[in-house]
């Protein structure tokens, strides 16, 4: 029972510790908790309660290991990270609700105006609460852990977000145009995560009115079996404007976070807009029934508005880069 | 206002310095690690085994100690003892050591006069 107990000890407070140091460890506290029972009882045998004295005397296995656990980091995330950690949480979540509320507003609108019958209205309703409660359950746990996975990751890779370390280093204090600002990259943050939570929950949002009728710009399926892209695109907007966040200003970090995330994202658009399944075929078929053929341009623009959002999208990404790196180059001059 | 809760705390990071100081300079012969803790204990120095222990390995690995299993004597013991580096890096803190005790202890002495 002597054994049993010291041991059990031991091997509580080493069973976390690196494997290597183990061994060493377990026969060191081996050694001292003999020690200390010799101390304590002279040439008598230890008992049980002089073991137990002994023990508490060096302290909760939990404490030990604390102390002999080399690893400085011992929190997910510490400072200098948490305190944009915080920050950037509260936009996305706030984000995150506006979104889903907005979402399911408007898929709700839809369906309300399909029922047409009291019992129709009452399922409806009951749908759309519940839908709501799901989406914003699921959408605000998600946005958590990403944003603290990602935050975490910094953190425990250093990933150095702050150069302020000796004082030539120093950053100079940006000059108005030099300066990202907060605002816009925060409204970037949330339009990230607004288009992902509409996309993925609610695609008829885009949709024209034709004949009385609500007809979806997208076709609902192929949405559904594509959500990584839709979700890998608004990551990588959210990374890139969350360097920008931090930063504050057009710095080399800045630069190559921005060509690099609107270089992905890029690909990401025109992976999924090529695919060919992604508009709603009624959609085209009833513009060119509209226009009565009258108008080729519009049927043009609206049959082949896949591309003419694809083209969109590339536009603004190349712009994005383009203001970047002609900013950052600018700011370097000086 | 808990004075306890806050000197302790005070007294907690004063000796955190001064106690690394002491291991080393105790460590110039090979020393186990209870045996560590009995001397600064018989020099009113107090110290738990669980403190000196986790802060022995540190210093073991910042290559101030050196540390060998000795097996011949009825239980294994592992001895520390300080390195040539430890040595330079000791003296040095024993130097500026007493430069600020000296200047503190002169200040609150002033203090204390006026």
């Amino acid at each position: 029972m002597k054994n049993d107990l010291i041991e059990r000890y031991i091997y509580a407070v080493t069973k976390r510790l690196p494997q290597k140091v183990r061994k060493d460890i377990s026969n060191e506290l081996r050694t001292l908790i003999d020690d200390m029972l010799a101390e304590r009882c002279g040439e008598l045998v230890p008992e049980e309660k002089d073991i137990r004295v002994v023990l508490t005397e060096l302290g909760t296995p939990e404490e030990l290991y604390e102390k002999y656990n080399p690893d400085n980091k011992k929190c997910l995330i510490g400072s200098p990270y948490y305190s944009t950690y915080k920050y950037v949480l509260k936009i996305v979540m706030i984000c995150t609700i506006f979104g889903v509320i907005l979402a399911n507003i408007i898929s709700g609108i839809l369906d309300f105006s399909k029922s047409n019958s009291i019992e129709n209205v009452v399922s409806s309703s009951a749908n759309f609460i519940a839908s709501l409660i799901t989406n914003l359950i699921i959408s605000v746990g998600a946005a958590f852990g990403f944003v603290t996975a990602l935050f975490a990751f910094f953190y425990h890779k250093d990933i150095k977000i702050d150069t302020t370390s000796n004082l030539d280093s120093l950053p100079s204090v940006p000059e108005k145009n030099e300066k990202i600002s907060k605002v816009d990259s925060i409204i970037s943050i949330g339009l990230s995560v607004i288009f992902l939570i509409v996309f993925l929950t609610a695609p008829q949002i885009f949709c024209v009115v034709m004949y009385n009728e609500f007809i979806p710009i997208f076709n609902f399926e192929t949405i559904r079996q594509t959500w990584y892209i839709i979700v890998m695109f608004s990551v990588v907007g959210i990374i890139r404007d969350v360097v920008r966040l931090i930063e504050g200003r057009y710095s080399k970090k800045v630069m190559i976070t921005t060509v690099a995330a609107n270089i992905i994202s890029g690909f990401l658009s025109l992976w999924w807009l090529m695919n060919d399944r992604i508009m709603n075929p009624k959609f085209a078929d009833n513009i060119s029934k509209i226009f009565n053929n009258e108008s080729t341009f519009i049927i043009n623009i609206f049959s082949n508005f896949q591309y003419f959002f694809l083209g969109l999208i590339i536009f603004a990404l190349l712009l994005d880069i383009l203001v970047t790196v002609f900013k950052y180059l600018k700011n370097k001059e000086k | 206002m808990n004075h306890d809760e806050i000197v302790s705390g005070l007294i907690l990071e004063l000796r955190r310095g001064t106690l690394i100081l002491l291991v080393l300079s105790q460590l110039k012969e090979p020393m186990y690690g209870y045996n560590l803790v009995k001397k600064l204990q018989d020099n009113d120095i107090p110290i738990e085994a669980n403190t000196l222990y986790p802060l022995m390995r540190r210093l073991e690995s910042q290559g101030l100690l050196k540390s060998e299993w000795e097996t011949s004597e009825a239980k294994p013991r592992k001895y520390y003892k300080i390195t040539d580096d430890g040595l330079i890096v000791l003296e040095r803190v024993v130097n500026h050591w007493n430069n600020f005790s000296k200047n503190v202890n002169r200040l609150l002495e002033d203090n204390n006069e006026k």
